[in-house]
């Protein structure tokens, strides 16, 4: 309840300070609608040329991509500023007053700037599935039930794998090439996982669970339910949280605290 | 000969400055571009892989591997946001004060800086797409290199005048580096990085074949691996002439308008 509370009150704050600023405002929301055409371009652009993609036709596509829009949406809200600008709060010191406050050093270096504007972004992602999901000829409405448990497991995976490769700045000061490394290789969650060669497909589901970003929940809505699966990738987004503050307790007894 | 001197001091500081850590050039001119280029043949590969198809708009796999390839590397050259971000934080912090008493401008400064480092980078990154296409025989023509290249170091020019009228809404408003994210984002799309641009549906394939974004990657890495005409290049060097012409009286106009309203605050 004390964490809701402290969260609450850093959203609000969060949304005056981004009002502050109301063409950058504007622009962050346009930078993602930019991103969002740019994948759906390349999609619109491959079936041209073939009828299925990973098994998938291009309506359905299109359901795959909302999923990753609205999972993008979530982590950019609440996470994405956090993150990006961990590798700064260490560089400058930024991060010495954080660690003397009374509640998790985790939680305040997660959580304590929200990007307000991108619920912006949220609310397009959500048009765009929902506008997906009613081209869909024969789809059976009761499988969004299934997003309940699979969107919050999406959210959590994404945000466990960029934690991890941001708590190394805790240790190493200078990481931001890894903030480019990981970039990189998540642009594999953004193709269906059905179309890698099964030991690629393996390490997007267990190693480096980047299809749980939305393959997986877009298997749920338009493939048959593979309920051991929804388990399997449950436990692994369980497991990487876990991971996260076991590195990240890791990290701090090795952080030297870089400016004072 | 003055204008050489003082241009080829900025363009020195910026190949010692980005040569001093050695690991940060590493990493910026060969591990990133490498993982970057992993990832796109991955995911060409894949399609392929899960289409059965050999073909592609007319194209064959290793076609695509090679230009996936190549993007990679000619895109590490072709994209401009550290010296963006840096124009933009010079004018927001007032550290332009100090420039525009200096006898260089801070365009010239910006692009001398910007030009040394991209030829210390390109040096050594081009070195492995060679490296590689010659070990997995991918399609390409050697020959071709010194006007592919010649067309991206011509963009070059381009590019920069883009970033520097970005840089100049900074005169007028804070924080706008989400500006440079949304005008880099428009480029990736444009210039042909996510995927080659030929096979988009007309009519929109020639409309951005011929916009000058194209010269940025499409067309130089796609002449240089099979997919683009000599005349569809030299088309480029003209577009390219046009682009920088409008935008260089656009930045113009941008920086007297910027200049006339700052009030020099800081540093």
């Amino acid at each position: 309840m004390k964490y809701l509370r402290l969260f609450l009150s850093f959203a609000r704050t969060s949304f005056i300070a981004d009002m502050e600023y109301r063409v950058n405002f504007l622009s962050r929301i346009l930078t993602d609608v930019i991103w969002y055409v740019a994948q759906i371009v390349t999609f619109e652009t491959l079936f041209q040329f073939s009828d299925k993609i990973g098994g998938w036709t291009l309506p359905e596509m299109r359901v795959f991509l909302g999923l990753i829009f609205i999972v993008d949406g979530i982590y950019m809200v609440l996470f994405q500023a956090n993150l990006d600008s961990m590798t700064e709060k260490i560089r400058k010191g930024d991060m010495d007053l954080l660690l003397t406050k009374p509640v998790s050093s985790q939680f305040m270096m997660s959580l304590q700037r929200t990007s307000t504007a991108m619920l912006g972004n949220l609310i397009i992602g959500t048009s765009w599935l929902i506008y997906s999901i009613i081209s869909l000829e024969n789809f059976e409405w009761i499988r969004l039930a299934w997003l309940i448990f699979l969107l919050p497991i999406a959210v959590i995976t994404t945000y466990s794998l960029r934690m991890l490769v941001s708590t190394v700045s805790v240790i190493v000061t200078r990481a931001d090439y890894l903030q480019f490394a990981w970039y990189q290789i998540t642009r594999l969650g953004l193709r269906p996982d059905k179309m890698y060669a099964p030991f690629l497909r393996y390490i997007v589901l267990t190693i480096i669970p980047l299809a749980a970003t939305a393959s997986v929940p877009a298997r749920a809505l338009l493939d048959p339910p593979e309920v051991g699966l929804f388990i399997w990738i449950g436990f692994v987004s369980g497991f990487f949280l876990w991971l996260t503050t076991k590195f990240w307790n890791y990290a701090l007894k090795h952080y030297t605290s870089a400016s004072s | 000969m003055r204008f050489w001197k003082r241009n080829k001091a900025f363009f020195k500081l910026a190949v010692l400055s980005n040569l001093e850590y050695r690991l940060n050039y590493f990493i910026d001119a060969i591990l990133q571009p490498m993982i970057a280029a992993g990832i796109e043949v991955t995911l060409w590969y894949s399609l392929f892989h899960t289409l059965g198809k050999t073909e592609i708009g007319g194209y064959a796999q290793n076609s695509y591997l090679a230009y996936a390839l190549w993007t990679a590397f000619v895109t590490r050259i072709s994209i401009n946001w550290m010296y963006e971000f840096r124009m933009i934080e010079d004018i927001e912090s007032g550290t332009i004060n100090s420039l525009l008493v200096r006898p260089i401008s801070f365009f010239e400064s910006h692009l001398s800086q910007f030009l040394g480092y991209k030829i210390v980078t390109t040096l050594i990154s081009l070195s492995i797409p060679l490296t590689v296409t010659w070990i997995f025989g991918l399609p390409f023509d050697y020959s071709k290199i010194p006007l592919a290249l010649g067309l991206v170091t011509y963009y070059l020019f381009f590019l920069h005048l883009t970033s520097f009228c970005v840089a100049t809404f900074a005169f007028h408003l804070n924080k706008i580096h989400s500006f440079t994210v949304a005008k880099n984002l428009t480029l990736w799309v444009l210039c042909g990085e996510l995927f080659p641009l030929d096979l988009l549906p007309e009519p929109l394939k020639s409309i951005i074949i011929n916009l000058p974004f194209s010269s940025g990657v499409y067309l130089p890495v796609g002449y240089l691996t099979g997919r683009v005409s000599h005349e569809t290049l030299m088309q480029g060097f003209l577009s390219t002439t046009v682009g920088i012409f409008i935008f260089a009286v656009i930045s113009i106009g941008l920086w007297k308008k910027g200049l006339s309203s700052y009030s020099g605050t800081g540093a």
